[in-house]
Formats: C-alpha cells, structure tokens, sequence
C-alpha cells in the first residue's frame, strides 16, 4: 500500500483503465507477476520423543512463470501435482523453500511481518468451496467489509459503499448485504468470494478452481463474470484447475504441472493445437468430449498407473513411468526445460 | 421387452418431490444415461430402482393402480407424459426421513418396487449392481479389500475360503488392479481414489450382474484416472453384455459411453433420444442451455459461453407449468400454463415451445 505509487517499474497497473498501460506499451512493460524457481517442501517427520525428518514431499519442486498485467495464467494438472500449493505460495500462504516471487517489481518472498500483512492487499484469492471459504456467522455485509477493515480502508459508510459496487459489479442486489452465506446458491457464494477478493481491488487474483465446485450451467455464467471483471477491474489472474477446458477458457497462457514442476507451457492456442509433452497429450486425449461424433473417432492415450509419490519421485523425468513413449534416457537424465517454438516451452527429451 | 423398464417413477421426501414421473427403459448391453445438474433426481431415481432408499411408514406396495398408467411401453422410455398431475399430495404417506415410492421399477419382468426387502436382498449384488461416486466411503474402512469381495461371493455364489480369494484375485485382475493378491490383504485407504473405485466395480461385476447402476463413477477421480475407469466399464459392456445405467451430469461422459440419453430436470424427463440425435439436435431448452455452458476443447477459444441463468432454485411445481420456464429464454405464455407433456417416439422433449424454436 505503502510503495507503488513511487516505483518506477510498476506502470499504472493498479489504475482502473488498465488499457492504457497494458495496451500500449505492451513490449516495454514488465510482468506483473515474476515467479523464478519456486520451491515448497514439506518436511516428512517421524518419531515420537525425538522428531527427525525423514524425508520430504517435493510438493513444489521449481517452478518458474511471469504474468503479463491483465493476463490470465492457466494452470492446470492433476491433483498432487502441486498445483494448489504453487498458488498459496506465491501468496506466501505458504512458506516457500527457495525461490522468488515479484509482483509489479517488488519481492514478495523477501517481506515479512506487518509489511506482508499491508502487501496482501494487493493479492487475493478465490477458493474453490464458496461455503467452507465463507464464514457462516457473518452476513455478506461484515463478509465483504472485513478486508478493508484489517487494512484500515475508509469509514464505515464508506465501506459499505464500496460493498455495495461490488456486489453490483458480480451481479448480486444490495438486499443480499443483510443475508448469510447459507441463505445462498453455490453460485451466488462463488460470486461472494469473488466479490470479497475484489473488495481491496487487487492487483492480482488467484482463482483456486473457481468452478469446480459448480454446476455446469452455473460455471458458465461464474466465468463469464470472471472474464468481466477482468476487463472493468484490470485484473491479472492466476487461473488453478484441473478441468482443461476451463482453463483454455480463461487463460492466455497456459502451464501443465506434473509432479511439482511444469512439463509444458504455451499460448493456449497453440497448447491445445499442437500438444508437445507426452503428458499434455495424455489429458487432453482423455477429457470427455460433449460430441458422439467426436468422440467415437477419438485415439485415446489412456495412461497406466497412478501419480508416483511426490516424497520421492522417479529419477530422470518425472513422467517416464507413465510415459508412452519413454526409452532408456528418460530414467537417467531429467530433460531440460526447453524453448520448442517461439514462446512455447516443454520439458521432454523428444520432439513428439 | 427391456431389462429393465422405469414407468412413472415417483419419490417424495415429505412434501418435496424429488422424482416427479420418470419413466425409461435399459436394453441388455446398452448404456442408458441419465442427465443431469444436482437436485434434478438422478441419484434418487437409481436408488430408488436398487431398493436403497429409506421407506416411509406407508410403503407404496398396495397401490400403483393409478402410477401404472397402462400405455405402450414398446418404444421403451417416455410414457410419464400423461400422467394426470403432480403427485397427489402425499401428506402423512412418506413418514418422516422416509421415501414415499411410487411407480414401476420392472427388471426381466419383475417390479423391483413391490419385492419383499429379503427377495430384494437376494437381487441386489446378484442380478444388479450399484457403483457409487465417493468410492472411499462406499468401502468399509476397516475391512481389507479382499474380505469385501468375498463375502459378495459368499453370499451370491456360495464360494468359500480359497475358493472365493481366488475368484476375488480373479475380479482384482479382471478391473486391472495389479498383484491382486497383496492388494487383497490391504485396505481402502492404502489404495489411490482410482483403484478404489476399480475395488467398487471388481465388486459390482462379482456376479456378474445384469444392471449395473453407475452413478457418477468417475465424478470424484482425475481425467488420466476417469479415462481408465470409463474404458473398463465399456470393456464390461461390451464383453459381458451387461446393461449399464449411467448417471452423470457431465454431457461429455455421456457422449463418448452412452448409446440413450435422458435428461432430467426438476424430476423428470425433458428429453431423451439416442446419443448423437441428442447432441446433432438439441430440442428442449434446458439440453441446449446445458451446451452452451460448457466450455469445449474443439472450438475456438474464447468463443463467449451462453450460460443458463438463474439457477434450480427458481422453479415452478410441473403441474403449474414447465419447471424451466423460469431460467428459459424462450418462454412464452403456453409455458406456464399447465403441464407439457413428453412428446415424439424416438427423440422425446418435453417443449411446447419446441416448433417455434426448430
């Protein structure tokens, strides 16, 4: 709160007309979001008097990404892959082992104490279970108040003001302020949550699968004001998820996770058109089609076995043991985090 | 004659009604699925057809007269159109807590709905076969696997001891689980999520049921781990002939692995057709909003989806007018007057808007 309006590199990405910044200068412009070799381990104990650690669960095991201001990163893998983890540590919800995070130029993994507490208000997120995330002694007033409360944002009137815009701006009537989480929908609490990470009007939102939880007419319209909002509020997001489709809806850019690292990265256009890694193909082979036509013409590339464990994951490529196509190499060396094309990015040894 | 003919289902909790007349039929090595968002009752109906349901105090037994409305049933579903009206109120019927039942469950000429509970007993497991969603609180905790396994075997196929381990090994083996024997000594939570749901099925084909009820099989796993399971379950339906009933909101699911299609909304029947005139020709509303929500891999992207909007709490009683009509786009007054009726033979909807709109 304290420093952006003085920082040479963040350029206007906390104005409300983000297309000034972002369109324009495009090329110039730094990534809001600067994520270099992230590391989260969690440590495995053992013993009853004596604690040691015996081992540790490599939940995240160097990730690295950037997010253009006004980008939405996709990234999707299954669950264990570290996915979930990744996006509470870049909101240092979670205490990474090694590795940088910078948001508009400022380090976000060197703060500590009140300074982090006064930096939260530009990063939000948005979990998956609206009800769970909401508290359920709270109306939607005290809900959505409370964020300026502990950053000490205006006078009482004034929060409600702004309470009420954004329950305008999700698409909720000011009558709901007086109501409880469980006097609503699972769409309409998805829309709550949301409407709470907006309320400090953030630089950044990380959606935890925001629809997941959702029905299928519901998680359209849920991302559809997603995509809204984004354009009225110059939001950035980090899109989390496992659903393939949602994620090349929402995303520009788009990462697969395997095992706590990245094994692909592209534009979603491409990710999706020309798949490199064994992996990528693999889901998207296997995500169920809603046309007979399609899918009874469909090769599907049906994987053996289970996610091997992240406490100790298989030597070389992470992947070799589920891999089609995997050959001697695979297991003795881990393949390089390469350029394949222009901006698409793979870890594999082979051009498949 | 279908394995396994719905006609006119009905269940009430109380005073709400969860299945509103359903009727459908399963044809022996066919998959019959059953579509829908939560609330709309497909879990109810397929519990209902398995007898898992608690019973109210007065159980239906004594009187389908007026749920059997006597109507060919040849073409298989839809036949709940003319039924006269909502359910009566069944006030003081369904005890508390308790289901009130009504209708015709028939399975290889039998109504499942009036078997005693111990001829039922005798079925369930036997002729047909439930997997349900959440495959770890399906399994007894406590129990290892393999004991699971037999005691279906035991109980249906009077296998004992080595025997009945042996065959349980067999079943692990069949489901692609491997080293069957070490897995039979463990339990459910030393297995992964997709391997207990293989656990579920090794359980369900035991008998090699007739039915198998599947009710969202794969909702809770990964799509790696949904493809496998969903290839098995076309691998038992194709091998064995077994009837799958499949009961899914996720209309990709349905596209790839059923042969039928019925979609549910507010307890019933919208619509229903074979699978690709299903998807090629969208006929009722709510099918074409269910669509137009979800997001597609094979169109172009950021294509804007054209989302439902409201959500099933906005609903009219079916007696009063089309459930829907509510959350529809093209509603007009014929909607909210009185209750549209199922129409067509093969490829059924429940529209009266459905010429205007084609």
């Amino acid at each position: 709160m304290s420093t952006e309006q003085t920082d040479p590199h963040v350029p206007a990405q906390r104005t409300e007309e983000p297309d000034l910044s972002s369109a324009v200068s495009d090329a110039a412009a730094p990534p809001l979001l600067e994520v270099e070799d992230l590391k989260v381990h969690f440590p495995i104990r053992r013993g009853i008097v004596v604690e040691r650690t015996v081992g540790h669960v490599r939940a995240v095991d160097g990730v690295g990404l950037s997010i253009d201001a006004g980008g939405t990163y996709g990234l999707v893998g299954e669950s264990g892959c570290g996915k979930t983890t990744f996006g509470r540590a870049v909101l240092r919800l979670e205490e990474p082992t090694a590795g940088r995070v910078r948001l508009g130029g400022d380090e976000v993994t060197a703060l500590k104490g009140e300074r982090l507490r006064r930096y939260r208000s530009k990063m939000q997120m948005v979990f998956q279970d609206p009800l769970g995330s909401l508290n359920p002694r709270h109306n939607v007033d005290m809900l959505l108040s409370e964020p300026l409360k502990v950053h000490g944002v205006g006078s009482k009137a004034e929060r409600r003001k702004l309470a009420v815009e954004t329950l305008d701006a999700v698409g909720l009537p000011k009558s709901v302020l007086e109501r409880f989480p469980h006097e609503f929908s699972g769409g309409q609490r998805q829309r709550l949550g949301i409407a709470r990470a907006l309320m400090l009007r953030p630089d950044l939102i990380v959606c935890d699968e925001p629809v997941s939880a959702l029905d299928v007419s519901i998680q359209a319209q849920v991302m559809n004001l997603l995509d809204e909002l984004q354009d009225e509020f110059g939001l950035t997001y980090l899109v989390i998820a496992h659903d393939l489709a949602v994620v090349r809806h929402l995303s520009d850019r788009v990462g697969v996770m395997y095992l706590g690292k990245l094994v692909e990265e592209a534009d979603s256009e491409s990710i999706y058109e020309h798949p490199r890694h064994p992996y990528t193909k693999a889901l998207l082979s296997a995500v169920p089609q809603p046309d007979p036509e399609v899918e009874a013409g469909r090769e599907r590339i049906i994987l053996k076995g289970d996610l091997p464990s992240p406490a100790n994951p298989p030597s070389g490529c992470r992947f070799r043991t589920r891999c089609p196509w995997a050959e001697d190499i695979c297991a003795e060396v881990e393949p390089e985090w390469r350029e394949a094309a222009s901006g698409h990015k793979v870890a594999c040894h082979f051009d498949l | 004659m279908s394995l396994l003919e719905v006609e006119d289902l009905r269940v009430a909790f109380g005073a709400s009604v969860a299945v509103d007349g359903v009727s459908f039929s399963v044809d022996e090595g066919k998959v019959v699925g059953l579509v829908g968002e939560s609330g709309c009752g497909k879990s109810v109906t397929s519990l209902a057809v398995m007898g898992l349901l608690p019973k109210g105090r007065g159980r239906r037994a004594r009187q389908p007269v007026q749920a059997a409305v006597s109507e060919p049933v040849d073409g298989g579903l839809k036949t709940a159109a003319a039924a006269p009206q909502a359910i009566p109120a069944s006030g003081g019927r369904g005890g508390r807590g308790g289901a009130d039942v009504q209708g015709r469950a028939v399975f290889d000429g039998v109504d499942l709905l009036s078997l005693a509970p111990a001829a039922m007993r005798r079925r369930r497991g036997k002729d047909l076969a439930m997997v349900f969603q959440d495959p770890l609180s399906s399994l007894n905790p406590v129990v290892p696997i393999g004991r699971q396994i037999t005691e279906v075997l035991e109980r249906h196929r009077g296998l004992k001891g080595d025997k009945a381990s042996k065959e349980a090994a067999l079943l692990l083996d069949r489901v692609g689980i491997p080293d069957p024997y070490r897995r039979l000594r463990e339990y459910p939570h030393q297995l992964s999520g997709g391997m207990r749901q293989r656990v579920l099925i090794a359980i369900a084909v035991a008998c090699a049921p007739r039915l198998l009820i599947a009710d969202e099989p794969t909702t809770a796993l990964d799509v790696t781990i949904q493809a496998q399971i969903l290839e098995l379950l076309r691998d038992l339906v194709e091998t064995e002939g077994t009837a799958l009933l499949m009961i899914t909101h996720d209309l990709g699911v349905v596209a790839g692995m059923c042969d039928e299609v019925n979609v549910l909304y507010s307890g019933r029947v919208v619509e229903s057709a074979p699978v690709r005139e299903l998807f090629r020709k969208p006929t009722h509303p709510y099918t074409i909003g269910l669509l137009g929500s979800i997001p597609r891999l094979d169109l172009p992207i950021h294509e804007p989806l054209t989302p439902i909007r409201g959500s099933i709490a906005d609903v009219i009683r079916w007696r009063d007018g089309c459930a829907f009509a509510p959350r529809c786009d093209r509603v007009a007054s014929p909607c909210v007057d009185g209750e549209p009726a199922l129409v067509g033979a093969v490829h059924a909807h429940r529209c009266v808007m459905a010429e205007e709109v084609a």
